[in-house]
């Protein structure tokens, strides 16, 4: 009986245990990015900072990259979007240790990580259209 | 008297927006630019805070009632999202895009600029293979040029900052840091150490004396030519006692036998615009007062106080120095 009422549990938490993870990947993605642009920015600046074809080279990488960044950010926005399931209730609320609130809470934080981890991608970015040198 | 006290701040606080040492009196095209964006960035705060200040002030007072829930969502979503990410944007793009001429390089002189505890050691590198004309604390540099100025550090980090020139570049042990900077106007502005460095790096500045170019030239032909011998008996008397008193192990002066590398470069101390980094004037008064009361004068120098030489001497010595030319 015990046993039951565990599995039982295990089913109905199953979901929210991946959603969990979900809030983490649009954040992860835009640390991931941050590092990796300043990480490549510091290195080819460090060895190649007279070379431009290297430096043009890069800023194209990265911007390829922070396109895949934002398209990633963007699928991981719609999924929360969806889980948050907004448009059925307009339901701002979810304060109620039921499972649908458990379910939109999570859906809704991760969709408003995915906005500020999209804004920060962009921000991030933008140095790669301005800056042309290593200087 | 309270709004005595308010107008006295005022002029108080307006009174630094110009001068030798102001950003906001500028005299070189990239301090310019930074000037621009230090107004864009202003007016832009003025008009959020008007605005926010404005709509708290309608919410509350003048229309204190409910918002509808859509009109609530359009206000925080419009207001709190949308509105600040195009804002900050715009203003990020902006200072973006005027990086790359901040960061250009110059042409013609380059000067090298060492941080010292707490002087500036500056050398002219001509780029014609010859030696580097060297200096000390002071800048001197030609309008309507852009120079290229290469920055380093000894033991401690400090930073190179002439904010009517350009905005600051931190200098460190070890590494080169670079700038430039391209004076419009010509005349002596005010540079000082932009980080702490020491007991008294508040006492650490120099003066930039910006040239007409065929002016700065004859200048720096001038500054590469070895000292002047004094031709007078007290300044003779003083040239004895640097030698005697052993200045020479720590300061050179060119075409004698000084040829020490601790301390400033004295060749030409005396054409200066200023003494001791910026904060006492050229004066034959003022180099024997620095030399009898060092310590006291920039707190934690490694220079000694030649205190035990009679008034006489340190006149001799004073004259000595406010000669060389």
């Amino acid at each position: 009986m015990a046993k039951n009422r565990e599995n039982e549990e295990v089913r109905t938490f199953a979901e929210e245990a991946d959603s969990l993870w979900l809030i983490t990947f649009a954040c992860s993605i835009w640390a991931i990015h941050f590092v990796v642009c300043y990480g490549a920015a510091a290195f080819v600046c460090a060895k190649w900072s007279s070379n431009p074809a290297v430096i043009t080279n890069m800023r194209v990488g990265l911007g390829i990259i922070s396109v895949l960044a934002l398209c990633a950010v963007s699928y991981i926005g719609w999924r929360s979007w969806v889980q948050w399931d907004f448009l059925d209730d307009y339901d701002y609320e979810h304060d109620l240790a039921k499972e649908e609130h458990r379910h939109e809470f999570l859906g809704h934080a991760s969709f408003l990580l995915s906005v500020i981890s999209f804004i920060g991608v962009i921000y991030v970015s933008l140095p790669i259209l301005f800056l042309e040198t290593c200087q | 008297m309270k709004n005595v006290a308010l107008i006295s701040l005022s002029c108080l606080l307006l009174s630094s927006c110009s001068g030798v040492q102001s950003v906001l009196d500028t005299a070189g095209k990239d301090a310019s630019v930074l000037a621009h964006l230090f107004w864009v960035l202003l007016v832009g705060a003025i008009v959020l805070w008007l605005l926010m200040n404005g709509l708290f002030f309608y919410v509350t007072r003048i229309e204190p009632r409910e918002l509808s829930r859509r009109a609530a969502e359009a206000l925080v979503i419009g207001g709190g999202i949308v509105f600040p990410f195009i804002l900050l944007a715009g203003l990020i793009a902006y200072a973006l895009s005027i990086m790359p001429d901040q960061r250009a390089a110059g042409d013609g002189v380059v000067v090298r600029v060492t941080g010292e505890q707490w002087w500036w050691r500056v050398e002219y590198d001509l780029g014609d293979g010859s030696a580097p004309i060297v200096s000390a604390n002071e800048i001197r540099l030609p309008v309507d040029h852009r120079t290229e100025i290469k920055l380093g550090a000894n033991k401690v980090i400090h930073s190179f900052w002439v904010p009517a020139l350009a905005g600051k570049m931190d200098m460190f042990p070890g590494r080169e840091t670079r700038m430039a900077v391209e004076p419009e106007k010509t005349g002596i502005f005010r540079g000082q150490c932009a980080e702490f460095c020491g007991e008294s790096h508040a006492l650490m500045a120099f003066q930039t004396v910006v040239l007409e170019q065929d002016e700065f030239e004859q200048w720096l032909e001038r500054e590469r030519q070895d000292a002047v011998q004094p031709t007078e008996a007290v300044p003779r008397q003083g040239e004895q006692l640097f030698v005697s008193e052993g200045c020479g192990a720590c300061h050179t002066i060119r075409g004698t036998e000084a040829q020490g590398n601790l301390g400033p470069d004295l060749t030409h101390v005396g054409s200066r615009k200023s003494l001791g980094a910026g904060i006492l004037p050229p004066t034959a008064e003022a180099f024997s007062n620095w030399t009898r009361h060092t310590g006291a004068i920039k707190p934690g120098v490694k220079m000694p106080s030649f205190a035990h030489l009679s008034d006489r001497q340190i006149e001799a010595l004073g004259q000595y120095l406010e000669a060389l030319k």
